[in-house]
């Protein structure tokens, strides 16, 4: 503990070495006198939250604008936030005193000047995390979890207090002692402590207060949240939480029969917490390293979604857990456009437990490709950290980043920051581009490579038998087209069987035969070029047209059965179906034969 | 006219296509159950060791990872990985990892790991058609490849997240042996430099590897005893073995192990004859009959007996390695059990029932026999082989249960040509008839047609009609009617249907379970996720110190250094049988010996799985026995088995168990506290779920050791190791105790002077005075 407070002191020096250009010098006026002032002091979770009235009255000449709020050495490295109640915009800053350097001060601007003998109500709340120290620091299943509150009984005010009063809200009745400062009164789970009356500047008095405090002690060691815009319509959040269990240690053995079946055992270990994400989250995702924790549950609520969040083990005092969380809101919330000019409006911070303490915190901001012009605006100083790119699908030239970091959180710190950046439209067309490029890329690439040859040797043997299958299928077209002449003789036949038109028949078949004496040609051509590759396929095609013949003989004998026997009525009936069933029959087994041998070509 | 649309080779290959991308597609969702059921995780035991391996590859690079020694297992001895793995899976995935990378597509290795399985799955089924085809026809190359992606003897090793060496082992395999098909067939130096690359893969992917290089030299001695010696089968065998022999000896872990151990003679003996019958055939060619007769005998008796005293010699003279333990078990079933518990400990090391070959295989296991009698009788040189790889995977897988899974890729194959050979027979006759009515009978035919050119309708048979025809009617198969066509048919259809639903249920209900997530069903149907072994893990990775040795059963090695990131003292790479006894003799001695044990290995926890609570019958008390036994190998004097047996010699917990029992460490660390516990109103407490009993010893305490940490369910237990001071530290009663006052005076001062000191400490022999504590 001790050392993690030296460390935070330390990075507090730095930061504030860093920034010393920004803290200006500022001097404690003589003529405010505090009025009046009402502390009330709320320690029933883990963080401290106090919050002030102070009644300002300026008794000088001059009027007053400003006046200056110190804190306690005490609290020094403890305080994660000051500022006015929520929405009252009361503007603060660091400042120096040259009187006393080794303190630290708030100047605090009213929101109108103090006119002189006038007062005026000013608000201001008090963050402090790590304030609460458990004693006993180490504690076994059992026991209850005590812890001490140490504070001061005063303001430390850098200016006279006429008159003030404190209440402590603890939380509980049950208390092991508590400093007695008379007045003083207990009244269930919160003390009076005054009214104390004409308090000089600076005065210190030391209250303590020891009492039982099971609620969670829980806090985010390390907080990564990473904000990935896309302007297809989607932002993408993803949390990565380190939790520690801040309370008093966990003393010799967990027992899980005792956990299990006594209620007050383990009272201080912390089962389960709530998150709160925005309304519109979807795609909840809750896992670790090694995979989905199974144990959560989501409420979505009209205003919010609820996650129901339970570590893998309950954490007792001194135990750690680490998870990722993850999901994604609609960009139509938070991102606004006009033209190329767009504005993301987004918590630098979000929840992820009630009175949540978050040690050090760092949010990525991950840009659209291309995006230029970065600007960032934060509601509170922050450390902005070196930008750098992010490679994620289809990138080339990587998203650009902004990375900020934060240390000491509370949940007061959860408000929005502004990132303005341009982005020219045209660059959304840049993947879809890139995709196509590709996949025509690499269709011509296969294209190219189905068309070259790499093979070292020539197939002589192969090649030839390429030529001779071109050849074959040559000769198969053109008997194909062939057959195609023989239909249509075959139609013309027909036609002629019934309207006995010799003449028409004649200048049909014309066509028709010149045709047929083409594609024979055709073959006899492709035989005779075969001859000197394949003498025994050249045989077969010269089969072929033999058979052809027969076939052609057989069609000019029916043509001459039609036309000079059938036509002028020189033949009975029953001799002509004779003839010409014996015809077809002819016809058939020329076929079969031709068939046969087309079969063997291929 | 013809267009590449007619044209029946691209017809031909378009359903090829189709086919081979269909079943990669149903194989590979078919492996998903796992992952849409629960998520994208690693599965069992040794996954963890490969995917950790794997991330630590791709994190520090391949030569750091050749050269890593990981002193987080096997405390205190440490391992050397990189010498003692195959890393071809981890080569395999973390070469993709890097492409996908460089292309900026940032997936996380796990899923990488997850996914590379199921996609292997489909390249194993292309190369299962690619070797199919060669053995017989293309048509069954197709069945075969759509049998090997859903069938459940593969999915059972290849599942989304079961991220191991089988994975792509059986791909390297099937693909090997097609190269080998190819090379025989052709003869060609180039084929069978690509089986040596090919088998490269494979030595460095699986130690299933053996399997090849015994099965192509038994293909060739086979070949050369049917005298069918061949120049292509010489050319293909010495430039496969010498290349293969290079290429395997270049990973680590096999390093001399192709030229010194046994199980890679049979290689080197079938070189040695391939050569000598080479010799013989040109002697032959240039002797004459007489003499070749007598120089044949010669050689013959000569180099037989030069070889076998060879290898005798070698061996005898420790050049050679005698078989390794694992590899007696293959022929003597009962070997293991005696020599070696540790193998024989392991459940997917048993013999083979009946009833898990029709599991795994369904109706591929009655009709693969169908496929190698048709491979007998047509028999040729790429045939012998698969006969042989048939015969010999069926009796390996039942020897083994894991060897299941080299049967499965031969039973899909011949399956595929049965199946092929069956619809040849039965649906080309379709064809016949129609085609045979619409050569004579030019008109009768019209509806029977493809939409083709109606104008040669009526008259002529069309050429593209015919060329359909053109291998049929080989056989004479008019006495097979139409209808017990369409029976078998629809039949054998049904069968395949059934084929695939069997699948799927297996698929979903027996190997989809990632087993380090459990889930049980409610009565009302909703699911309950037990993730007990995350939790106890997550709780060891971030609450405990990073250097903190952690003691359990070994099968939980992996999974701790995998998901908990802590030191093991023995895991799932079980080299060291004597540590591992050590460990079993810890778990099964009483506390104080178990103790004297535990500090001696500088063990800090404790991790114990425990099922009594919610009845996980895997638990460690189930496998006690088996720590018992090893213990006993090693330490026979300290540790033995029947004193674990009750006097009727059975194991139970109950008040009848025997009292060793119910004092060793390993049950008091699975039932501490648990006889207080009550799980429901109507059973006792102490009421242990998977072994129903109330457990004999309940009321104990732990002296050596506190509960560290218990998971929601109790199934696993985590205990930290107290240090000696804090049991051992001698009390002072309260009323004895008085306020140590300052020593003001010197110790010389002391010793001089005379008299009495109030509150002298009293010193006790052998301890610290009481007053320094």
């Amino acid at each position: 503990m001790k050392t993690r407070h030296l460390f935070q002191f330390l990075v507090l020096l730095i930061n504030l070495s860093a920034k010393v250009f920004a803290i200006s010098l500022e001097s404690i006026s003589a003529d405010v006198v505090l009025k009046n002032v009402d502390r009330s002091i709320d320690i029933s979770s883990q963080i401290a939250k106090i919050s002030h009235k102070i009644t300002l009255e300026n008794v000088g000449k001059k009027e007053v604008s400003s006046f200056l709020f110190a804190i306690d050495k005490l609290f020094e490295e403890k305080v994660a936030f000051l500022g006015g109640q929520p929405g009252s915009n009361l503007k603060v800053y660091r400042v120096k005193n040259q009187e006393h350097p080794d303190k630290q001060f708030w100047r605090i601007d009213l929101k109108e000047p103090l006119q002189q003998g006038k007062t005026t109500l000013v608000e201001i709340e008090l963050v402090l995390s790590n304030a609460l120290t458990a004693y006993p620091t180490k504690i076994t299943q059992k026991e209850k979890q005590l812890v001490r509150f140490s504070g001061n009984h005063y303001l430390y005010s850098p200016y006279q207090v006429s008159k003030q009063t404190t209440t402590v809200n603890i939380g509980t009745r049950n208390v092991e002692s508590y400093s007695k400062l008379s007045p003083v009164s207990q009244s269930d789970s919160v003390f009076n402590y005054g009214p104390y009356t004409q308090i000089s500047p600076f005065s210190e008095d030391r209250m303590s207060i020891h009492y039982e405090n099971n609620s969670p002690f829980l806090s985010v060691t390390s907080l990564v949240r990473t904000i990935e815009v896309s302007h297809w319509g989607n932002i993408a959040i993803e949390e990565t939480i380190d939790l520690l269990h801040t309370g008093a240690q966990l003393k010799g053995p967990f027992s899980r029969y005792e956990y299990q079946r006594e209620v007050q055992s383990g009272v201080s270990s912390v089962k389960a917490f709530k998150t709160i994400l925005p309304a519109a989250a979807s795609n909840v995702y809750y896992r670790d390293e090694i995979g989905n924790i199974s144990t959560s549950h989501m409420r979505i609520m009209s205003d919010s979604v609820e996650l129901d969040l339970r570590p893998r083990f309950p954490l007792f005092g001194g135990w750690k857990a680490h998870y990722i969380l993850g999901y994604n809101v609609p960009s139509y919330e938070y991102l606004y456009n006009s033209g190329d000019y767009y504005k993301l409006k987004m918590r630098i911070v979000d929840h992820v437990f009630d009175d949540m303490i978050i040690d050090e915190a760092v949010t990525k901001i991950i840009l659209p490709e291309g995006s230029d012009k970065i600007t960032l605006t934060t509601p509170y100083p922050i450390e902005r950290l070196p930008d750098s790119f992010h490679y994620t699908y289809l990138d080339t030239k990587g998203k650009p980043v902004v990375s900020i970091k934060l240390k000491n959180l509370v949940e007061h710190h959860i408000q929005d920051f502004e990132i303005n950046y341009v982005f020219p439209r045209l660059l959304m067309f840049q993947e879809p581009i890139l995709v196509a490029t590709a996949l025509y890329l690499l269709f011509l690439l296969v294209v190219v490579y189905v068309r070259l040859d790499f093979s070292i040797t020539k197939d002589e043997q192969k090649e030839n038998r390429m030529k001779i299958s071109v050849l074959c299928d040559k000769v198969l077209e053109y008997h194909d087209k062939r057959a195609v002449t023989y239909t249509a003789f075959e139609s013309c036949l027909a036609k002629l069987k019934q309207t006995k038109d010799v003449n028409s028949f004649m200048a049909a078949t014309k066509i028709v035969n010149q045709d047929y004496k083409n594609e024979c040609n055709h073959i006899n051509e492709l035989a005779l070029k075969m001859k000197s590759d394949a003498p025994e396929m050249a045989d077969k095609v010269m089969d072929l047209q033999k058979m052809d013949k027969c076939l052609r003989e057989v069609y000019t004998y029916q043509q001459s059965l039609y036309v000079d026997r059938m036509v002028p009525g020189k033949i009975s009936r029953g001799q002509f179906t004779d003839a010409e069933n014996n015809l077809n029959k002819r016809k058939e087994d020329s076929i079969d034969k031709i068939n046969a041998i087309i079969r063997s070509l291929h | 006219m013809k267009t590449t649309v007619s044209n029946p080779s691209g017809w031909k290959s378009l359903i090829t296509f189709t086919v081979l991308l269909l079943a990669w597609l149903s194989g590979f969702s078919s492996r998903l159950f796992a992952v849409i059921r629960f998520e994208s995780i690693i599965h069992e035991f040794d996954p963890w060791f490969n995917y950790r391996a794997t991330a630590y590859m791709v994190q520090h690079g391949f030569y750091q990872f050749l050269n890593w020694f990981d002193e987080r297992a096997w405390y205190p001895l440490g391992r050397i990985v990189g010498g003692t793995v195959y890393p071809g899976l981890m080569i395999t995935s973390g070469g993709i990892h890097y492409v996908l990378h460089a292309l900026n597509i940032p997936v996380h290795i796990r899923d990488i790991c997850v996914f590379l399985a199921p996609v292997f799955s489909g390249l194993t089924a292309i190369s299962t058609y690619l070797l199919t085809k060669e053995l017989w026809s293309a048509g069954a190359g197709l069945f075969a490849a759509c049998f090997i992606a859903i069938v459940p003897g593969y999915i059972s090793r290849s599942v989304a997240g079961s991220y191991d060496n089988e994975g792509i082992a059986i791909f390297a395999l099937q693909y090997t042996y097609y190269l080998w098909v190819k090379s025989v067939k052709t003869g060609s130096i180039f084929w069978s430099c690509l089986t040596a690359l090919s088998y490269f893969y494979m030595v460095s992917a699986w130690g299933g590897y053996v399997f090849i290089i015994n099965l192509i030299p038994l293909h060739v001695f086979v070949l050369l005893l049917m005298g069918r010696y061949s120049n292509r089968l010489f050319t293909s065998y010495t430039t496969f073995y010498i290349l293969g022999l290079l290429f395997s000896m270049q990973i680590p872990f096999v390093g001399f192990q192709p030229i010194r151990t046994s199980e890679h003679m049979a290689a080197s003996g079938v070189f040695a004859l391939v050569l000598v019958v080479a010799v013989l055939k040109y002697m032959q060619s240039v002797l004459s009959k007489a003499e070749f007769k007598y120089f044949f005998t010669f050689a013959a008796v000569a180099a037989a007996a030069f070889v076998f005293l060879t290898v005798v010699i070698l061996t005898y003279l420790g050049f050679i390695a005698p078989w390794s333990g694992r590899f007696y078990s293959l022929w003597d079933t009962g070997y293991a059990k005696i020599h070696i518990p540790i193998i024989a400990s392991v459940s997917e090391h048993q013999p083979t029932t009946w009833f898990s070959f029709f599991f795994d295989l369904h109706i591929l296991v009655t009709t693969f026999p169908v496929g190698l009698w048709y491979c007998i009788k047509d028999i040729n040189d790429e045939r012998v082989f698969v006969v042989l790889y048939a015969i010999s995977a069926v009796y390996f897988a039942g020897v083994m249960v894991r060897l299941m899974l080299t049967l499965t890729p031969v039973v899909c194959m011949l399956a595929g040509v049965a199946f092929s050979r069956l619809f040849e027979l039965f649906l080309k006759e379709e064809d016949g008839p129609a085609a045979a009515a619409a050569a004579n009978a030019g008109d009768s035919d019209s509806d029977t047609e493809a939409s083709g050119d109606h104008k040669s309708r009526n008259m002529y048979d069309k050429a593209g009609k015919l060329r359909k025809m053109k291998h049929e009617q080989q056989r004479d198969n008019e006495g097979l009617g139409m209808n017990i066509r369409t029976i078998v048919i629809v039949a054998v259809m049904m069968m395949l249907m059934m084929f695939a639903v069997h699948c799927t249920w297996v698929t979903s209900n027996s190997y989809s379970s990632p087993s380090i997530v459990l889930a049980s069903y409610g009565q009302d149907g909703s699911r309950q996720i037990l993730d007990d072994f995350r939790e106890a893990y997550h709780w060891l990775s971030h609450n405990t110190d990073s250097d903190a040795r952690v003691m359990s059963w070994w099968d939980y090695g992996y999974q701790i250094a995998g998901m908990a990131n802590r030191t093991t003292l023995v895991d799932n790479n079980t080299w060291n049988n004597s540590h591992i006894a050590l460990v079993g003799k810890a778990m099964s001695s009483k506390e104080e010996d178990a103790y004297k044990i535990m500090v001696s290995l500088d063990v800090d926890y404790v991790l114990v799985i425990f099922g009594g609570v919610i009845g996980y019958s895997g638990d460690d008390i189930n496998k006690f026995l088996w720590m018992v036994r090893i213990a006993e190998g090693e330490h026979p004097k300290d540790i033995h088995e029947s004193d674990y047996f009750s006097e009727r010699g059975e194991f139970r917990v109950d008040a009848e168990g025997s009292q060793t029992l119910l004092n060793c460490l390993m049950y008091k660390l699975c039932y501490y506290r648990f006889g207080e516990l009550k799980l429901d109103y109507r059973s006792p407490a102490g009421f242990d779920r998977v072994r129903n009993v109330i457990i004999g010893n309940k009321n104990f305490d732990l002296k050596y050791l506190e509960e560290a940490y218990t998971t929601e369910h109790w199934l696993v237990r985590i205990y930290r190791v107290k240090k000696e001071s804090e049991f051992n530290r001698p009390r002072i009663p309260v009323a004895d105790r008085s306020v140590r006052i300052a020593d003001l005076t010197s110790k010389k001062a002391r010793q001089r002077k005379k008299g009495s000191i109030k509150s002298k400490p009293t010193v006790v022999k052998g301890r610290k005075p009481a007053a320094k504590l």
